[in-house]
């Protein structure tokens, strides 16, 4: 349970994240927008919150782990991770450079606190699956996060790992879904329709619950309640708005990737600005 | 001919001994784990052997995540299941994440002669070589498969290593000269040279031998480790014997023959080479030893190969 203050210091935080994805965007003048920005609650939450991490010991072995299997929306993992204090937020601005610590989708031996090399959709969450067995057969108490994209649940290894981490009995795992409802296609339902979303994972041996995405309050209760169900892996369909937070961008299917000009920026950063004011109200 | 064995079998007692040596070693299977000589295993550390069924791409992943904790993960299953059907995760989650994940193709070849070319494997070594940092294994006699496995455990990497299904003559000593990524010498001679890997090392060895016997001096090499690639021992057998003939049961394409040219093309020395394997085809199928004849892989063949090389 968070006390207002503390509510307000997570958005807060999360205004931060996504004004590192701006930059980000700033540098390399392209990227995977919507996603970063669909997920920024999440992350932040995760890093600021929930995992136990120390990004001075970002090898320690009861640490938690945390996998972006929707490798894409990487550049709010970059943010997050600069914004805890894994490196330097100037780091940042190489993104998009030759050779960058920050590639399009993230690389485990580039940058501290990158847990697995994501991007090819539908891996994530057999890796996340390994390291859930492998630290409960270690005797670990330590937790395994992942995001995936809703879109991204049309790849039929992801439902092979579903199975096995339910008959694993794998309760150390906790999975966000990040329902946007929109891939580079279109509507995601219209390309590859994954409904009945909820039904399907607890018909896999899921522990299930459906929030708000952006609702900080809802995000901590939903990590910090897991497992939903003793013994079986828990996930959360967490509904959210594409590129939230730049207005002329949310909830437009062109904006999965943005190839930014001056004035987008610039309008990008006149809304941040509305929001920053409004938080120090 | 001396003793043979199992190729499975032994492969399970050697991932026994890996096993006790190492307590981080698990074992993965696909609903493979009986075919692949994993019983023991299971049997001796049964907290240490886990089931998925037959999820051939899911398994490659979670064995990635499981060695991202400190396990020795040996996936095993029949070979073109572990290599061409979840290929990208071997090279993503294995080979770019450089994760610690041993990857076994068992009745690799076509030594599922009779099950035909959704079974049988002959691009296995072609794919695991592409991939950055993998160490790629095809023993030539049962001995040699406990060497590989056990080397294969004491490196840090990822590895495949490719085994066949009928049983193997065994031809090494038990203390004969092994080293990653090193080729050996088997028969020094000055007329030719015959390179053999894997499953077909064996008839390789009987042609040499019978070779010998008609007066022609063969050199014979086995190759153990395909990628990183012995070039050294090419390189010396092309300069003092001008010819050279490799064995395989591979596609030609992307195989030992491709690349011991690749070798000596890249390093400007000539030899004439002769590339024993199979070449743009989906294979046939029908008893092992048969198949092995349609495509000139019986030593007899061999024998005749090295002849008309010979000229």
């Amino acid at each position: 349970m968070l006390t207002p203050q503390e509510t307000k210091n997570l958005e807060k935080t999360t205004q931060q994240v996504r004004k590192n994805v701006l930059r980000e965007i700033k540098a390399g003048r392209m990227g995977h927008i919507g996603g970063a920005l669909s997920i920024a609650e999440i992350i932040t939450v995760l890093y600021f919150r929930i995992m136990n991490i120390d990004p001075k010991k970002p090898g320690m072995c009861d640490r938690d782990r945390f996998v972006l299997s929707a490798g894409h929306k990487c550049l709010a993992l970059y943010a997050v991770l600069a914004e805890r204090g894994f490196f330097d937020h100037a780091v940042l601005d190489t993104y998009g450079s030759l050779g960058s610590k920050l590639p399009g989708h993230p690389d485990m031996h580039k940058l501290p606190g990158i847990e697995s090399n994501t991007g090819a959709l539908g891996h994530g969450l057999s890796i996340a699956g390994g390291m859930a067995m492998g630290l409960k057969m270690d005797g670990l108490g330590s937790k395994v996060y992942v995001i995936m994209g809703d879109g991204e649940l049309a790849e039929g290894s992801n439902w092979e790992a579903a199975s096995a981490s339910s008959h694993h009995k794998l309760d150390n795992m906790l999975v966000f879904v990040d329902r946007n409802r929109l891939q580079i296609s279109g509507r995601t339902v219209a390309v590859m329709s994954y409904e009945p979303l909820e039904e399907r994972w607890r018909s896999f041996g899921w522990g299930t619950r459906v929030i708000d995405g952006h609702d900080i309050g809802a995000i901590v209760k939903s990590a910090e309640e897991f497992p939903f169900e003793k013994g079986k892996p828990s996930v959360v369909i967490a509904n959210t708005i594409k590129s939230k937070g730049i207005s002329f961008a949310e909830g437009r299917v062109d904006f999965h990737y943005w190839k930014a000009n001056e004035e987008e920026i610039r309008q990008a950063q006149e809304d941040f600005a509305v929001i920053d004011r409004r938080l120090e109200e | 001919m001396s003793e043979s064995k199992d190729p499975r079998q032994t492969f399970g007692e050697a991932l026994v001994e890996v096993g006790a040596k190492y307590s981080n070693t698990v074992a993965i299977s696909a609903d493979s784990s009986g075919g692949s000589g994993m019983t023991p295993f299971k049997e001796k550390f049964p907290d240490r052997h886990l089931e998925f069924g037959i999820m051939e791409q899911g398994v490659i992943g979670f064995a990635s995540g499981l060695a991202t904790t400190g396990k020795i993960p040996f996936v095993v299953a029949i070979a073109p299941f572990v290599t061409a059907r979840p290929f990208e995760m071997f090279r993503n989650d294995l080979g770019y994440m450089r994760q610690n994940v041993k990857v076994v193709g068992r009745c690799a070849g076509i030594s599922y002669s009779d099950l035909g070319p959704t079974h049988q494997s002959l691009d296995d070594v072609a794919l695991t070589r592409t991939i950055p940092g993998v160490t790629v294994l095809n023993p030539g006699d049962p001995v040699e498969i406990k060497k590989v496995v056990h080397a294969a455990a004491d490196i840090t990497g990822p590895c495949y290593i490719k085994i066949g299904k009928e049983k193997m003559p065994v031809l090494f000593e038990e203390d004969y000269p092994f080293e990653l990524g090193k080729g050996v010498m088997v028969r020094d001679g000055k007329d030719v040279t015959v390179i053999a890997t894997g499953t077909l090392f064996s008839k390789a060895h009987t042609a040499a031998w019978e070779l010998a016997k008609e007066g022609i001096d063969v050199r014979l090499i086995d190759i153990h480790t395909l990628k990183p690639f012995d070039k050294d021992i090419v390189l010396k057998a092309a300069n003092e014997t001008g010819k050279i003939v490799t064995v395989e049961e591979h596609y030609l394409a992307g195989g030992l023959g491709s690349i011991v040219c690749e070798t000596l093309a890249c390093e400007g020395v000539f030899a004439k080479v002769k590339m024993i394997g199979i070449d743009d085809q989906f294979a046939s199928n029908g008893p092992y030893e048969d198949l092995l004849g349609l495509y000139g892989m019986q030593p007899e063949q061999i024998r005749k190969t090295v002849k008309e090389l010979l000229g």
